[in-house]
């Protein structure tokens, strides 16, 4: 075979060129993808299968009503395994796809904080779910929140306990990570606007054995209300059931954690006539209750917002896609910031410019372990 | 003086469960020289199939108690044969390898069987608790304390009053010597695993309806279990209970007193002193006097 020089250049300029090609052609695939960060194994292992439920919901429904940009919509899993490293791990295999075109990141606001950094190198759009107010605040333009911050669970809590409970002497308890911090810091700022003082602000580590100390220094602490920030439901069930033994009875507010399937399980009675600030309560809108009904199709229990955030963040990213007629982030990100008025399971999304979608709670009360909706508190947003 | 009491039987309680999980390292260590790392697994393994032969399958809790605890002995046999046998003439580091991936392996296994949901086992009392005084004593934490000290009874009257007890500590003492003298080495480390396997399974069942019951228990309780080892001194029995007791007063009394989110911090302090200090622990021998 004779080699000419126009052909050995032209040889040349195509093999140069195909990697590019066949990469972009790659990512422009027959579907459109969104990675997602979750846990599958570890202690959170339980609530990240409760997520990807809410994600395929949410991923069927867009595929029926045509996908997205006309193509099939996609979701890649990868395991955080529970932890902070792994979560960055789990992103970083994410990123590295070139054809992913926007992420779910995690419900834990330590493992966003962990994320956050590659997130901004990466520069797609993230959807999440951790409520560290500081989240959004973090100069991160990617980052889109689909559940209301810690900002307003601390000023709801506080408020209903002050104000419709009536108790104006509060022992916090809150886990020592990053949500569990934030949260806390957030309710005992809330306090003095609603004439209650704190009388103890007690933090303790994850996957504690035992709350014994806990318990004792909230009942030494003479409160008369009991707020609280649990990261994990095996903690919050050990730490209810010696609540209860130790004869601790006072009224009790916790965060949506307090309302989760697996923590009803485990702290069983435990936990009734407890109130809980919830992002998702079933019976606060339309929207809530056709998620619910979904949900028990496929789960036959009973949603928590570990599902309704997913199945928020995919309807969202979807739409805004579609809006943006492009995946390009720049335009989507644009979109995601132009959405008004969407009324998904977890409430209506108004996002404000820091990414901020929801911006009040649901109240619910838990009676025999029935959580039934009390009221929706809402704060009026300042939208960008 | 009622904080304290209640604190210190807490303490005792949490103590007693570290001590009987370390109990399984220290046998395992006395007969083959190496740490089990998936000791805590043992525990983790026996709460699940407590879980599905009195809870999902419906048994009576004794029988599904007996049930689970011949699983756990068939599971130490097989350990045995598994993770250890095929490694017996290689150095320690290749076994202890060998049990961290069995830790992993069983985790992953039970995860992959069961899924992730953590489950409530009940106990062994309908009611919770009872007050004696001014201290309100959990009956789950009553009954560990005592299977606890039963336990540790019950292994020094086998381990100093029986001839299979003896072969066992010849065995751990110098394996050669004691093959010369025609007992089956391999057989007794068959039983050690065996033995170590259901007393981690008896506490692993004895503190699910306190911790519940998921995939991660064994690796938190395991983890305490070994500083305890290390602090009464590896391969002592009396070591291991005063090492695991004293562990459990001390994180309960220093997150009382001190401060909660260091509640772990204070009990490997003591560890990492001990390492320093007394690397032996209390009551263990230097490796060169062993030798």
């Amino acid at each position: 075979m004779h080699l000419t020089r126009r052909g050995f250049t032209t040889a040349l300029a195509g093999s140069i060129a195909a990697p590019a090609v066949i990469r972009t052609a790659y990512a422009q695939g027959a579907t459109v993808k969104l990675g997602m960060v979750v846990p599958m194994t570890g202690a959170a292992a339980e609530s990240g299968s409760f997520a990807q439920t809410g994600a395929k919901i949410a991923l069927e429904q867009v595929n029926k009503a045509g996908g997205v940009l006309g193509k099939p919509l996609e979701l890649v899993f990868e395991d955080d395994q529970t932890t902070n490293p792994g979560a960055v791990l789990a992103f970083s295999k994410l990123a590295s796809q070139p054809d992913i075109v926007a992420f779910l990141g995690s419900i834990r606001s330590t493992q966003m904080h962990a994320m956050a950094p590659d997130m901004l190198k990466v520069g797609k759009p993230v959807g999440f779910g951790g409520t560290d107010p500081n989240l959004t605040k973090l100069g991160n333009p990617w980052l889109f929140r689909f559940r209301p911050n810690d900002s307003y669970s601390g000023k709801v809590i506080a408020q209903f306990g002050a104000k419709e409970l009536g108790k104006k002497k509060w022992a916090i308890v809150h886990s020592t990570d990053a949500f569990g911090t934030a949260g806390g810091k957030a309710l005992a700022e809330a306090l003095p606007d609603n004439g209650a003082t704190l009388a103890l602000d007690q933090g303790y580590a994850n996957q504690s054995q035992d709350f014994t100390p806990v318990v004792l220094a909230v009942r030494q602490s003479g409160a008369d209300i009991l707020g609280t920030y649990f990261t994990f439901e095996t903690d919050l069930g050990i730490f209810a059931r010696q609540l209860r033994q130790l004869g601790v009875n006072i009224p009790w507010v916790g965060s949506p954690s307090i309302v989760n399937v697996s923590a009803l399980k485990l702290a069983g009675p435990a936990l009734y006539n407890t109130y809980g600030v919830a992002d998702y309560a079933e019976d606060s809108s339309p929207a809530s209750k056709a998620f619910g009904t979904a949900y028990r199709d496929v789960r036959k229990v009973a949603p928590d917002n570990q599902s309704s955030w997913t199945f928020d963040a995919v309807t969202c990213l979807a739409m805004a896609m579609n809006k943006a007629g492009s995946t390009e982030p720049n335009k989507v990100r644009e979109a995601m910031l132009a959405i008004r008025s969407h009324k998904g399971a977890e409430g209506e999304y108004n996002f404000d410019k820091n990414g901020d979608g929801l911006h009040g709670y649901n109240i619910v009360k838990n009676d025999k372990g029935e959580i039934k909706f009390d009221k929706r508190i809402d704060f009026t947003p300042q939208l960008g | 003086m009622d904080l304290v009491l209640q604190l210190l039987f807490t303490g005792i309680g949490i103590g007693s469960v570290y001590a009987l999980v370390a109990l399984g390292f220290v046998l395992i260590f006395r007969a083959t020289n190496v740490v089990n790392f998936a000791q805590g697994e043992f525990s983790m393994v026996a709460a699940f199939l407590m879980v599905v032969f009195s809870v999902k399958i419906g048994l009576p809790y004794w029988v599904a108690f007996v049930i689970a605890l011949i699983c756990m002995a068939g599971l130490g046999a097989v350990f045995n044969l598994a993770v250890y046998y095929p490694l017996r003439h290689r150095t320690y580091l290749p076994v202890i390898i060998s049990t961290i991936g069995a830790s992993i392996f069983m985790a992953n296994t039970t995860l992959a069987i069961h899924g992730p949901e953590p489950e409530v086992l009940s106990g062994w009392f309908d009611t919770p608790g009872f007050m004696l005084g001014p201290v309100y004593l959990d009956n789950q934490y009553v009954l560990i304390i005592v299977v606890t000290a039963l336990l540790v009874a019950l292994q020094y009257w086998f381990f100093e009053h029986t001839l299979l007890g003896k072969k066992l500590q010849a065995t751990s003492q110098d394996k050669e010597m004691a093959s010369l003298l025609g007992i089956p080495v391999a057989l007794m480390i068959m039983i050690t695993f065996v033995y170590s396997a259901v007393i981690g399974g008896i506490a692993g069942i004895l503190v699910a309806p306190v911790l519940f019951v998921s995939i991660g228990m064994g690796a938190t309780i395991a983890l305490k279990a070994f500083a305890a080892t290390i602090i009464g001194g590896f391969g002592d029995v009396t070591g291991a209970i005063i090492g695991g007791l004293a562990l459990g007063v001390i994180e309960t009394f220093g997150a009382a007193y001190i401060s909660v989110p260091y509640k772990d911090g204070f009990a490997f302090l003591v560890l990492i002193a001990f390492l320093i200090f007394r690397p032996q622990g209390i009551f263990g021998e230097r490796v060169a006097e062993k030798a």
